[in-house]
């Protein structure tokens, strides 16, 4: 998993808020995108909300029609003893326009002020159970590359859904952020390593 | 193509011009009548979220197809579908399960390759969408290893304007068969009245886009005595010319008509994204769609090769439609040029490579249009080999069928493939034939054919009759015996009836039994035994034959 590109955009309500009052934080929008690599792959953003807020929204607009992996998204709340599941959602294409049918969506009437997570996976790589540490339903299995897999919602007809690529929009929260999975540094330190010990040898 | 649009009568039932084919374009659209809501025959247990059925098909010794569709009530473009499979109809000894999705995008149709089956074992399945179950299904995997008997019916032309599945639901009632082979024409293109009268179509015009193909196949997915066989039985199915448009080619088709339906290419990929959306087959090559041809190994008994015989690779119809006393040919000029395609030259090879390799007792070839000569006058190939009647069958690639010939003959350091049996449907009729090259010509020594021993021949076909498509109106069969003089190796003719081919084959012989229904025309139960042929191991030809006994003891139908 690597994170190709971050934007910020805010959004015209916020600007609006802003200009009119200094009261709150300003909510904002925001679009991460990247490519995974694995089926196992996992992405973690944080966002942060300075105020109780409503219509909090998160989704994914990523699947388009099955060129790349149908994703399964789920929010987190931080509180003092990990990250406790809020909602965890495999398919809703009604939050965004570029949503189809195998897209993924959350939305939240209200949500505290406060930390979150948000986690992106290949369905059905869902959550094990109510907090981060149970992990995830793929946890220990041998990562399979993306192109190579044949997801298990895939149209057989078309083989389909074989792209990396990934888009999630942050709607109504004040701050956002890609966390880097740990799993994946430490990945990213052993390839480096061995490529080092392969290039000494050489 | 540049042909003019031709403006269609309504037509009200089979009648000589109705000679196996359907004409011209589809200029005429009959104001629709109001559809009426299925009824008669007993249906399962109508359920609203699963009102096209269950399916299976393409079975292998390990895995197959199960194939239902979802109609959602909720609202939602995804759905989330569970199955199981079971080796008993009561659902307690559960072989697998598992959940699935589906979406708007593949019109909420499911399919599910089971993998991890046993060989050579009855399976019951079911589907469930947000605990609201579907009907039960029941199918079977291929047998590995030595095989005493294959036992299945082979069907074709199934038009559901032109009538009732009478035969699908008598072949849904025989527990004891193994599979379904339907050879094309599983659906028809034609708008409301345009070819057949009985029922009326959905959509009511020609279907042309993707939304009108998948509304056609959920029409005919609708029909209950189609549902009863696709219940009961696991499918392996090839598509003919209608499943896209009459006399499909590679490049166009009769009945298609660029100016006002867009490209061949377009139509193409729309009516085969729902022929895999719909259909209970598993896609052989996912990049090409149009590669349809499979094969399926029986155990050591039979090697059921299955063609394609319109899309992939066949050169353009030289003459017009069947039943034009217009289209009438000899075997020169265009007719005679070899590189002229029915299968194309990849899948030719392909063909060739499987019959040689066999090592199965028989080499069934499961494919849509007629492989024996048919011929309004008969002659000796050194005399021309007479006039043929149907430039869209074999007849019109005489030499791609002479390829086929040289590889059943051998020679060149090649054995000889022996065991060939030839399954076709396309032409509304019942045939049984021996396969020769030189029909006509009485004298062995020079290629020939003895049409009292069979001696010449090198293989057998057996063509079925239409499901419901409409043949020649000959009671007494008058047309069928003013075609034996010029035709010495169709041993059996039938172009009055409808029904279906049922095909037993063991070690020592392959039968065929021709079964026939009553009637189209209305829901009827009533079916008879017509004829039986049968061709003996190493004989390649015909001799005839008896019916052959229910298998004992089968497994329980799905309920």
């Amino acid at each position: 998993m690597s994170i190709a590109s971050f934007s910020k955009v805010l959004s015209l309500a916020a600007f609006a808020l802003s200009g009119l009052s200094a009261l709150g934080a300003q909510a904002a929008d925001f679009n991460f995108t990247g490519q995974a690599v694995f089926n196992t792959d996992r992405i973690q953003l944080s966002f942060s909300l300075d105020a109780d807020s409503t219509g909090v929204k998160v989704w994914t607009d990523s699947w388009r029609s099955g060129l790349n992996f149908d994703p399964v998204v789920a929010v987190w709340g931080k509180t003092l003893s990990g990250y406790v599941l809020l909602s965890e959602v495999d398919d809703d294409d009604t939050l965004g326009s570029g949503q189809g049918s195998f897209d993924a969506g959350l939305k939240f009437d209200t949500l505290a002020a406060g930390h979150y997570l948000v986690t992106l996976a290949a369905s059905p790589n869902y959550a094990n159970g109510t907090t981060l540490t149970a992990g995830f339903a793929f946890d220990g299995q041998t990562p399979v590359a993306l192109a190579d897999w044949t997801q298990p919602s895939n149209n057989p007809n078309t083989n389909d859904q074989k792209g990396g690529y990934w888009s999630l929009h942050l709607s109504g929260v004040t701050q956002a952020a890609p966390v880097p999975e740990p799993s994946s540094w430490a990945l990213l330190v052993t390839g480096l390593a061995v490529a080092a010990l392969r290039r000494r040898r050489a | 193509m540049g042909r003019p649009t031709q403006v269609k009568p309504a037509r009200s039932g089979g009648n000589r011009r109705d000679f196996f084919k359907h004409s011209g374009s589809a200029a005429v659209a009959i104001a629709a009548t109001p559809l009426l809501p299925l009824s008669g025959q007993a249906a399962v247990a109508l359920n609203a979220l699963f009102q096209h059925g269950v399916a299976s098909g393409d079975p292998l010794s390990d895995r197959v197809i199960l194939w239902t569709r979802v109609s959602p009530t909720n609202g939602r473009s995804s759905q989330v579908v569970d199955y199981d499979v079971a080796k008993d109809p009561a659902f307690i000894q559960i072989a697998a399960s598992g959940r699935v999705k589906t979406n708007i995008e593949r019109d909420f149709t499911v399919k599910i390759d089971v993998a991890r089956l046993e060989p050579n074992t009855t399976y019951y399945y079911r589907f469930a969408v947000e605990g609201s179950q579907s009907p039960a299904g029941r199918t079977k995997t291929l047998p590995v290893g030595v095989t005493p008997s294959l036992r299945m019916a082979v069907v074709s032309c199934s038009n559901f304007a032109y009538g009732y599945f009478n035969a699908y639901r008598r072949i849904a009632e025989r527990a004891d068969l193994d599979m379904v082979v339907h050879l094309g024409d599983y659906i028809y293109e034609y708008g409301s009245g345009q070819y057949g009268n009985v029922r009326a179509c959905e959509p009511a015009t020609e279907i042309v886009t993707l939304a009108d193909y998948r509304a056609r196949h959920a029409q005919y997915k609708r029909d209950p005595d189609s549902q009863a066989m696709h219940r009961q039985h696991p499918l392996v199915a090839i598509w003919d010319d209608h499943e896209t448009a009459n006399n499909a080619w590679k490049n166009g088709a009769e009945n298609h008509q660029p100016g006002s339906e867009g490209t061949w290419p377009a139509r193409v990929a729309a009516a085969l994204q729902a022929y895999y959306e719909w259909m209970p087959v598993r896609v052989p090559d996912t990049a090409n769609p149009q590669r349809n041809n499979r094969s399926f190994a029986i155990g050591n008994l039979v090697d059921l090769i299955m063609l394609e015989q319109r899309l992939s690779g066949r050169s353009e119809q030289l003459g017009t439609n069947i039943g034009h006393p217009s289209g009438y040919f000899v075997q020169s000029g265009a007719y005679a040029d070899p590189t002229r395609q029915l299968l194309g030259a990849e899948q030719e090879t392909w063909l060739f490579n499987k019959l040689r390799g066999s090592t199965a007792k028989w080499k069934l070839l499961g494919q849509g249009v007629m492989f024996a000569q048919l011929k309004v006058q008969g002659a000796p190939l050194s005399a021309g080999g007479g006039v043929f009647l149907n430039s869209d069958q074999w007849d019109g690639y005489q030499p791609a069928r002479d390829r086929v010939y040289e590889v059943l003959k051998g020679g060149n350091g090649q054995a000889p493939v022996n065991n060939v049996v030839v399954l076709t449907g396309d032409i509304h009729s019942a045939w049984a034939a021996d396969l020769t090259q030189d029909p006509n010509n009485p004298n062995l020594a020079t290629g020939g054919y003895d049409k009292a021993s069979g001696q010449g021949s090198r293989a057998v076909e057996f063509v079925g009759t239409s499901i419901s498509s409409p043949g020649v109106n000959d009671p007494a069969g008058a047309v069928a015996n003013s075609l034996k003089p010029a035709n010495p190796h169709l041993k059996y003719i039938d172009l009055h009836r409808r029904g279906y081919m049922l095909i037993d084959a063991n070690a020592s012989r392959c039968v065929c039994e021709f079964w026939n229904v009553d009637t189209v025309a209305s829901l009827s139960n009533v079916q008879t035994f017509a004829a039986a042929f049968e061709v003996l191991d190493g004989a390649n030809r015909l001799a005839p034959s008896v019916q052959t006994p229910n298998r004992a003891n089968p497994p329980p139908l799905a309920p």
